[in-house]
């Protein structure tokens, strides 16, 4: 059976919420293991039983390109949660509060994910968004403080909103196709509707707010900052590469004779996102906010992908993806235990880390080149491919801004390398403790960071399966 | 891993080796010894390269002809290989590079803040530096490209002097800019063949054989010979480098001026020139003029700088013009002149770093007014500070006079496409430079060496150790050998210049 691991996930979200209740604090200590177990389980399942296969009548598909894109949400996840413990120790200052809650809502948001990836009609795709979104929007106040309450609010309603610019567009297009099933409604589709690119403006909207495109960027740096830093990893990871698959899954699976008709517009977004992204991310000292912005950026290269209308271009955005969640999740593990233990979240904070905690700055310093686009690492591999795609697609110019926009991002990117490495610590300030699970999660991107790019393999054989995919 | 990869990679393990030495003390002995086996292969491979080229000719070549190669598939699917190849040119500049981080390690010998973290982004540097010169796939060579100017931000940062975090934020945005005009230049290339042949790669030579529209060219041809330029210090894009190369400590000062200035110029030729024949000529003129104002204008502002590593570098701006000049000239007198003048240029001023290096950890000023009489105390750094300084005016004997009369001939000369009398006119204005250069090296170390001892402190100073003896040995040698035999050199770049000039007619 196909559906295993979404079964199994939801099975361990009802598990673990069971087992806080029953057993209250005698629990505590086991609830983020057995996530893991979970998660692993799934994960296992997922990679020695996937065959392509359809169910429910061909609304849930499985095959080899469904297998990579769970496995990123798997990975990314799991990530994630090893990430737990740092944040619940008895001495922190922002403790994170009932983790037994906070868990499941993390494996509900993973479930949905994972049926977006999968499902095959509207209906259905619309259902595993909201699952994957909403319970985020909970996440998102979980400090229940002024800002997590203020970033939440606004998480919600531009979501909302973002939601039903989405219905409206499943809407004309079922009434221009009559069809629901994505694989049956692209033949039904004609050039040339006005209504199928009020359709197309309108969905471009819905998927614009998951993958913070400008201008449906708005809730994005208030909600980030709002978070508990571990859902802002999550927010900025995971929840967009979700976005990113439902952006695939309409443009390419549905539109996608028309993705050329496209490209100007998507050209335009990608200039404005990743300039607003990168030169306001200048201005900020809060890391949550400057990892918001850079988030924002990198939501603009990665859409450059949509430029380009084969296989190819394809694998280079879900490449890209797949980089991204991994470099940005090296960043952000960094982060998340500096935050955790000083409980300050200012770039400032940073300063003379390379001296405390030298393997510390190294990987996030190695993390911030990823995101920046140095070689040899992953993030330049992949941000080399998505430039190919724009300048195969006669979009010089686009490819001049979008280099030039990396400048700046290295700009903003090594201010926080100065702090490390450059200025000398505070007085009083310690070195930081790892966890021995935090090392392991550590020591697996930073192989992740590196060996994504300089191994042919990923990118060769996302290739592949991605033409098949998305064939059209 | 064949020859080539452990060329490129030994620093590399060095530095690995280094960030695994436990010992502070042993960490500059790891470094030496490594940089050290570094040299001897080169010398090795230079060897063996000299052997095989010393047979042939080249007069009918049109393709870079590569030896010692090694081939193999990355991204299939893209045309993207690990392609390594050597030729005259790329040799001559690994011999540069070799000599320059050998020296550069010998001269870094008194580093003691964090030396873990210095010799190790030193030594990455380097191996991005020899990637870029024995890489003959496009992607291959950014990818070197940019590991190459990357550690420049902390090693100038972190080990670096006066408004070091300024100096290195400018320098290292300023060659991103650059690369990024490289970048898009190099998908153009990539795209417009490989739409016309069907075949897509990033091989040079691959590449090379398609003719690429004239209108193409027209806009591509700037662009790359600019993103070049920007690390060669063309006018006006020079800004960066006399405040990055006088924040520097001194072995980052000796590779920045001594090698990694040289890739822009090994870029602007190997792949502008030689990719885009057309665009060249079109453009030949218009980069002839910015650099004669580059070798002026350096050369004047050198006049009147108080700071020994502000002169140097303005002086490293007028010279590194000198290269790009060489390979505007487009005929095989300048553009030989040009791939000399990187290499003599490169040794030189390695030379004059390293001995700021060591006056300034005398003196702890390198103002030129608050010293003198220097020679006094300190014959040997004095000796050889005007041996840097001749062979910088182009004295002949030092490699210095060979390169830049054959850049100055080829100037004159000029070619077939742009007019000569813009050229003649050019490159007399050019060569004027060489008696603003007698001008300020004569006086700058005048000012510092003779005469009276200025201050009574400095009569204390001692004269330079062994190592330092060495380094500067090594340098001087260098710059001699090439002065008095330089058929060597001669004749390992004449086998890769022509093939580029060939292309042009």
């Amino acid at each position: 059976m196909s559906m295993l691991p979404e079964i199994i996930i939801i099975l361990f979200a009802f598990l673990i919420i069971a087992l806080d209740l029953i057993f209250l604090d005698k629990a505590k200590n086991y609830l983020v293991p057995v996530t893991v177990v979970g998660i692993l389980a799934a994960c296992a399942v997922l990679i020695f039983n996937n065959s392509d296969t359809l169910m429910l009548g061909g609304r849930f598909v499985s095959g080899a390109m469904h297998l990579w894109l769970k496995v990123t949400f798997l990975i990314a996840t799991l990530l994630v949660v090893i990430l737990v413990p740092e944040s619940t120790s008895e001495n922190l200052k922002n403790r994170l509060s009932s983790v037994g809650e906070f868990l499941t809502i993390l494996l509900f948001t993973l479930a949905g994910m994972m049926y977006l990836v999968s499902c095959q009609d509207l209906v259905t795709l619309y259902v595993s968004l909201e699952l994957a979104t909403i319970p985020l929007m909970v996440l998102s106040s979980w400090n229940r403080d002024d800002q997590g309450g203020e970033g939440a609010i606004k998480y919600l309603v531009i979501g909302a909103l973002a939601s039903a610019f989405l219905l409206y567009g499943f809407g004309l297009i079922y009434a221009l196709s009559g069809e629901l099933s994505i694989p049956a409604i692209m033949p039904q589709l004609t050039e040339g509707s006005p209504a199928l690119y009020l359709a197309a403006a309108l969905i471009t909207a819905g998927i614009g707010f998951k993958l913070t495109l400008f201008p449906f960027h708005m809730w994005a740096p208030d909600a980030y900052q709002g978070a508990p830093i571990l859902v802002t990893a999550y927010l900025s990871g995971a929840s967009k590469a979700a976005g990113l698959v439902v952006a695939l899954q309409i443009f390419y699976r549905l539109f996608g004779h028309f993705i050329v008709d496209w490209a100007p517009f998507v050209a335009v977004l990608a200039t404005l996102t990743m300039t607003l992204g990168n030169v306001v991310a200048v201005l900020q000292e809060n890391l949550k906010r400057f990892m918001a912005f850079s988030a924002i950026s990198q939501a603009g290269y990665i859409i450059l992908g949509f430029l380009g209308n084969t296989g190819a271009d394809i694998s280079a955005m879900i490449f890209y993806m797949l980089v991204y969640v991994f470099t940005n999740l090296a960043v952000f593990t960094v982060l998340i235990v500096h935050v955790q233990q000083t409980g300050k979240e200012t770039i400032q904070s940073l300063r003379g880390m390379s001296r405390l905690n030298p393997g510390l700055a190294l990987i996030l310093m190695i993390g911030l080149f990823g995101l920046a686009g140095i070689p040899p690492l992953a993030g330049f591999i992949g941000k080399f491919f998505l430039f190919n795609v724009a300048a195969k697609s006669g979009y010089y110019w686009l490819v001049v801004l979008a280099v030039l926009n990396s400048t700046v991002s290295l700009y903003y990117y090594l201010r926080l390398v100065r702090q490390m490495y450059i200025e000398v610590p505070a007085e009083g300030d310690k070195p930081l403790k790892i966890k021995p699970l935090t090392m392991l999660g550590l020591g697996f991107v930073t192989v992740g960071m590196l060996g994504l790019g300089l191994i042919p393999y990923f990118y060769e054989q996302i290739g592949r399966d991605a033409a098949q995919w998305l064939a059209f | 891993m064949g020859l080539l990869s452990w060329l490129i990679f030994i620093p590399f393990f060095t530095a690995l080796a280094v960030i695994l030495t436990p010992q502070p003390k042993q960490i500059k002995w790891v470094a030496l010894i490594g940089s050290g086996i570094h040299l001897l292969l080169t010398a090795y491979t230079a060897i063996k390269l000299w052997g095989v080229i010393s047979q042939e000719t080249f007069t009918a070549d049109v393709f870079a002809k590569l030896y010692f190669t090694e081939q193999y598939d990355w991204f299939k699917s893209l045309g993207i290989q690990y392609m390594l190849g050597v030729d005259g040119m790329s040799m001559a500049m690994v011999i540069l590079t070799s000599i320059i981080i050998f020296t550069g390690v010998l001269a870094s010998w008194h580093v003691t803040e964090r030396p873990k973290e210095f010799f190790a982004l030193l030594l990455v540097l380097v191996t991005g530096v020899f990637g870029v010169f024995l890489s003959f796939d496009l992607f291959l060579f950014f990818m070197f490209y940019e590991v190459a100017v990357l550690p420049m931000y902390l090693l100038i940062g972190v080990w670096g002097t006066g408004p070091k975090e300024y100096s290195a934020m400018k320098l290292t945005l300023m060659l991103m800019v650059g690369s990024a005009f490289i970048l898009v230049g190099l998908f153009a290339l990539y795209h417009t063949s490989g739409q016309g042949t069907g075949v897509y790669s990033f091989n040079l030579n691959t590449l090379a054989s398609f003719e690429y529209p004239k209108s193409m060219q027209a806009w591509v041809f700037p662009m790359i010979f600019i993103g070049f330029g920007i690390l060669g210090a063309l006018y006006p894009f020079h800004t960066w480098s006399p405040d990055g190369h006088a924040s520097a400590p001194t072995a980052v000062s000796m590779l920045h001026a001594g090698v990694l200035m040289k890739l822009g110029g090994y870029g602007a030729l190997r792949i502008a020139v030689y990719l885009l024949p057309d665009g060249a000529k079109e453009w030949a003129l218009f980069f002839m003029g910015l650099t004669t104002i580059n070798i002026l204008y350096g050369s004047f502002g050198a006049i009147k700088q108080k700071d020994l590593k502000y002169f140097t570098a303005y002086s490293s701006v007028s010279h590194c013009g000198i290269v790009l000049f060489g390979v505007a000239t487009l005929n095989f007198m300048g553009v030989k002149g040009a791939v000399l003048q990187m290499f003599s240029h490169g040794v030189m001023t390695g030379l004059f770093f390293a001995l700021i290096g060591m006056v300034y950890g005398r003196t702890h000023t390198r103002m030129i007014p608050e010293m003198g009489g220097l020679a006094k105390v300190m014959p040997w750094l004095a000796v050889c500070f005007y041996v840097a300084g001749m062979a910088s005016l182009g004295l002949p004997g030092f490699s210095g006079f060979i390169a830049e009369s054959h850049v100055f001939i080829g100037g004159f000369f000029g070619n077939a496409w742009n007019s000569s009398v813009a050229m003649q006119v050019m490159t007399v204005l050019a060569t004027m430079s060489i008696v603003v250069t007698a001008v300020y090296v004569l006086r700058g170390l005048g000012k510092v060496f003779l005469g009276p001892i200025t201050d009574s402190h400095y009569l204390s100073l001692t004269d330079a150790g062994f190592t330092e003896k060495l380094t500067t040995g090594i340098l001087i040698a260098v710059l001699f050998l090439v002065g008095v035999f330089p058929q060597f050199l001669i004749k390992l770049i004449e086998g890769s210049v022509l093939p580029i000039l060939n292309r042009l007619r």
